[in-house]
């Protein structure tokens, strides 16, 4: 059978301008599920970045007793540097004068501790910059017997509370995105369900005439894919405004959000998931009016 | 064009709608459907049209085995088949005109044929000034005439309308039948399903009369009441 270009096209118009209310109901939908949508997904690229630098920043100390000596310190150097391309990405030795430096800021305001100790007091120490956080306590271990070595310190519970919350954060916003994208199939098929119900006339007409299934459900498939592709377009123009807009307000802000900056999506993260939303709002919408105006085509 | 044999139809709670039907229908020939309410007129009409299927019994439509018809080649079935209704079931949205070319839009018509043949058509039917009318603003007999010129349109193998006037006065329904007859003249089988006595007494066609699913009687050039 032929089909008549010019005549879905003219139907597709006409029904979605005869249904404009149904139509942008349906488009606005989309609109806001795909916007909520396509937010968790940024927030979840944003919180992968965050993760891989705060990973990236942990480190553990390796204490040296105070009277270690020069071999021990040695030693222990060249144990790190082994470790280093695949466990240890950097590591940097604090020297006692550093050290004391360091210990006389931090108690600065106590007297009587800063000047408790001198220079020959104060152990020196490596600062280790492991190449995985869940590495840290496997680093931390090789070191605890060794000679001259006094104690090993890690910020353990920190980097595990850190691991733990980013994996649930993550599981958790594939979750709202998931669940968001469902509820946004479900209301798009209602939608077009509700449109067709509305015409249930005319394909009862169409059929009666001798049309074929296929010849009646283009039109409204095409009407489902551009409601689908349009209300995609709007939520991405949201996100994209929306990133702007907490861009300049983060880069605008004095240094002590610089936590936050760590959170920034780049431009290509925001071009991925928009194309990812035009995909999904198509497919959700061509699929979604297939299936509505299914069972109105039964005899 | 319509041949029937054996054919059953019980629905749901026992009602039995056709039993052991069995007739033939002629080429070119006009039929009038007789008998009360619930005597099958409209099961066997919707079975023709295939939006129903027998229990038992087989039935050919132009040639067609219907039964055994795949469920995708039913639109081929309906376009040998013009419909015409108590109800018109026209569009209320799209003038006359468009209701018209609608029946041909649908099957794929290219536009310089439905440009060609839907003012022919509305012509046949002698609305030619009113094409641009929305059904709201015809009258009931000019409605039954969009109805008659959509279902004609595609030029059926058979046209069959169920109680084309049920909803219309004597004088309209004069007009009515004059159409019905003019398309039967052009070689289409026409098949009418009807309570007006006045109309198949006046007519004298050939008279098929249903009662409780069974044929009562099937005489040429027949009346609406018994056989004197």
């Amino acid at each position: 059978m032929s089909v008549n270009l010019a005549y879905v096209a003219r139907e597709t118009v006409t029904n979605l301008r005869r249904n404009l209310s149904m139509a942008s109901a349906a488009l606005l939908t989309v609109a806001v599920s795909l916007t909520l949508v396509g937010g968790a997904l940024l927030v979840k690229r944003g919180v992968d970045r965050a993760t891989v630098q705060w990973k990236g920043n942990v480190e553990l100390s390796i204490f040296m007793k105070a009277d270690a000596s020069e071999g021990e310190t040695a030693a222990v150097r060249r144990q790190l540097d082994t470790m280093k391309p695949a466990q240890v990405k950097s590591y940097r030795y604090v020297a006692k004068p550093e050290a004391l430096a360091e210990f006389r800021e931090i108690f600065a305001n106590e007297p009587d501790l800063r000047d408790s100790l001198g220079i020959d007091e104060i152990p020196p120490s490596f600062r280790v910059v492991p190449r995985q956080a869940e590495q840290t306590r496997l680093i931390g271990e090789r070191f605890e017997n060794t000679a001259g070595i006094f104690r090993v310190s890690y910020a353990q519970e920190e980097v595990e509370a850190l691991v733990s919350v980013t994996n649930f954060l993550q599981v958790m916003l594939w979750g709202v995105a998931i669940v968001l994208l469902a509820a946004a199939s479900l209301l798009i098929l209602n939608t077009i369900r509700m449109a067709i119900f509305a015409r249930r006339r005319e394909v009862a007409v169409m059929k009666l005439v001798g049309a074929t299934n296929w010849f009646i459900r283009i039109p409204f498939m095409l009407e489902g894919l551009l409601q689908g592709f349009a209300g995609a377009a709007v939520a991405y123009g949201i996100v994209w405004i929306g990133r702007g807009i907490i861009e300049s307000r983060i880069n605008g802000a004095e240094n002590d959000v610089a936590l936050f900056k760590q959170f920034l999506v780049t431009p290509g993260d925001v071009a991925g998931t928009g194309i990812l939303l035009l995909l999904v709002g198509i497919f959700v919408g061509t699929i979604g009016s297939a299936l509505a105006v299914r069972r109105f085509l039964d005899v | 064009m319509i041949r029937l044999r054996n054919v059953s139809k019980v629905y749901k709670g026992n009602v039995v709608a056709l039993n052991e039907l069995s007739l033939d229908i002629a080429k070119q020939e006009f039929v009038f459907l007789v008998g009360p309410t619930g005597s099958g007129k409209s099961t066997l009409i919707r079975l023709l049209l295939k939006e129903d299927k027998p229990d038992s019994g087989r039935i050919w439509v132009a040639g067609k085995d219907v039964a055994q018809l795949s469920s995708w080649k039913v639109p081929l079935l309906r376009r040998n088949i013009g419909c015409v209704f108590q109800d018109f079931k026209l569009l209320p949205n799209k003038t006359a005109y468009e209701n018209v070319a609608f029946a041909q839009e649908v099957i794929g018509r290219p536009a310089h044929v439905i440009r060609q043949q839907v003012p022919a058509v509305l012509d046949l039917v002698g609305l030619s000034k009113k094409a641009d009318n929305l059904p709201s603003e015809l009258s009931g007999g000019e409605q039954q005439r969009v109805s008659i010129a959509r279902a004609f349109v595609n030029r059926p193998l058979i046209l069959l309308a169920d109680e084309p006037t049920g909803n219309l006065d004597p004088s309209t329904s004069v007009g009515i039948m004059r159409l019905l007859d003019r398309i039967n003249r052009t070689g289409t089988t026409v098949v009418m399903a009807t309570h007006d006595s006045s109309i198949v007494d006046t007519m004298r066609r050939r008279v098929i009369e249903l009662g409780k699913g069974t044929l009562v009687r099937d005489q040429e050039r027949g009346v609406y009441g018994a056989v004197t």
